[in-house]
């Protein structure tokens, strides 16, 4: 698999941190997890599609650049692959792509930031949770598969923040 | 003894590549991660699109509120952790310093290149900044605006202050509170942010 140097790729030019010659912030959990219940808390239904898609739209963008950068990825499973380096790297958590492909499939995550910071801060849910998550596969799958926003439905049907053992999504393609 | 923004840039760059096995930053004290400065915009302007009108101000002051909130426990956690007791605390002697640290981790973190332009203590803090993710952010995707937009900015500087005067952790969130007269948004030269006790 192509490696993705980390040391050269996490760059700053002045005050601004890049990824791969993408512009990114740090912020932790605190941030992250006040971001999600005010938009879940103001608008319901329609604050969690606004982090779907906000997701989807930055990663869908990112990632089709990247890509373009990194043209030794030439496999779709490599994609994935190199996909998920970059989530872990990010300190999203673990993410397992093998189980997708262009039609769609089920995707596994045992370790998750927004999970370990919403638990941290609010405790257990009666809801899936994983928004972000959801909207970063979307993206991501849309960028590696070549299709356009809003390609991909993903369900969360299993969700560490509701007690599973881990995060389950399924991925079904329009 | 200044404090020396630059080492507190370099342990975080250093820091942020540090990996543990579940794919977790855990570095001064908090849980980092390293996102699109795209979703971040787009989640704030798009939630404030969502609230124009007649709840604009709502939308401004919850965005403030996330950021302060979250400003307050994060710095919080930084001024407690391991990493501020090697690399800032040598560097700090007076309490005010402690400003300074808080900035360079901002600026450490992306957000933005932070100056402190004033600090009179317990009364106000001025923090100038000339490229805001969240103002260029606006300017690229949205244009030029009439009203400050960096809200995450915001709620940090009035953080910044709770944290140094407010009542003691956790009690003195929102003891302060922060606006933003210039932003680079609105065609002002840089951004600016002004934080003073809050009026009840």
């Amino acid at each position: 698999m192509t490696a993705f140097n980390w040391q050269s790729e996490l760059a700053r030019d002045g005050s601004r941190v890049f990824v791969a010659g993408l512009p990114v912030a740090m912020h932790c959990h605190h941030y992250n997890i006040n971001l999600q219940k005010t938009l879940e808390d103001t608008l319901g239904d329609e604050g969690i599609q606004l982090l779907f898609h906000s997701a989807e739209e930055a990663n869908r963008i990112g990632f089709t650049s990247f890509f373009n950068e990194y043209r030794q990825l030439k496999t779709n499973k490599s994609k994935l692959e190199m996909a998920a380096v970059i989530y872990q790297n990010s300190g999203f958590g673990i993410i397992h792509l093998q189980g997708v492909n262009r039609q769609g499939g089920t995707i596994l995550s045992p370790s998750s930031h927004h999970v370990t910071g919403w638990l941290a801060k609010h405790g257990l849910r009666d809801t899936p949770g994983c928004h972000f998550t959801r909207g970063w596969i979307a993206g991501v799958l849309e960028a590696v598969f070549d299709k356009p926003a809003g390609h991909y439905t993903i369900e969360e049907t299993h969700c560490k923040m509701m007690r599973d053992k881990e995060c389950v999504f399924q991925v079904t393609g329009v | 003894m200044a404090i020396d923004g630059s080492k507190i840039v370099h342990a975080v760059m250093e820091g942020s590549r540090i990996r543990e096995s579940k794919g977790i930053i855990p570095l001064f004290g908090v849980y980092l991660s390293i996102a699109s400065v795209q979703y971040y915009n787009t989640l704030s302007f798009e939630f404030e699109n969502k609230l124009r009108g007649e709840r604009a101000a709502e939308a401004e002051a919850l965005l403030v509120k996330a950021a302060q909130e979250c400003g307050y426990a994060t710095f919080q956690g930084i001024r407690n952790s391991w990493e501020w007791g090697e690399i800032v605390k040598p560097m700090i002697e007076t309490k005010e310093d402690q400003i300074e640290g808080f900035t360079a981790v901002s600026v450490a973190f992306g957000w933005g290149d932070l100056v402190v332009k004033e600090l009179i203590p317990h009364e106000k803090l001025v923090i100038r900044v000339t490229d805001s993710y969240e103002a260029r952010g606006h300017l690229e995707h949205y244009g030029m605006t009439e009203s400050g937009k960096c809200y995450m900015l915001r709620g940090v500087a009035g953080a910044f202050m709770d944290l140094l005067y407010g009542d003691d952790y956790p009690d003195g969130c929102f003891d302060y509170s922060a606006q933003e007269p210039f932003c680079r948004a609105k065609g002002d030269p840089y951004c600016e942010f002004v934080a003073r006790k809050s009026s009840d």
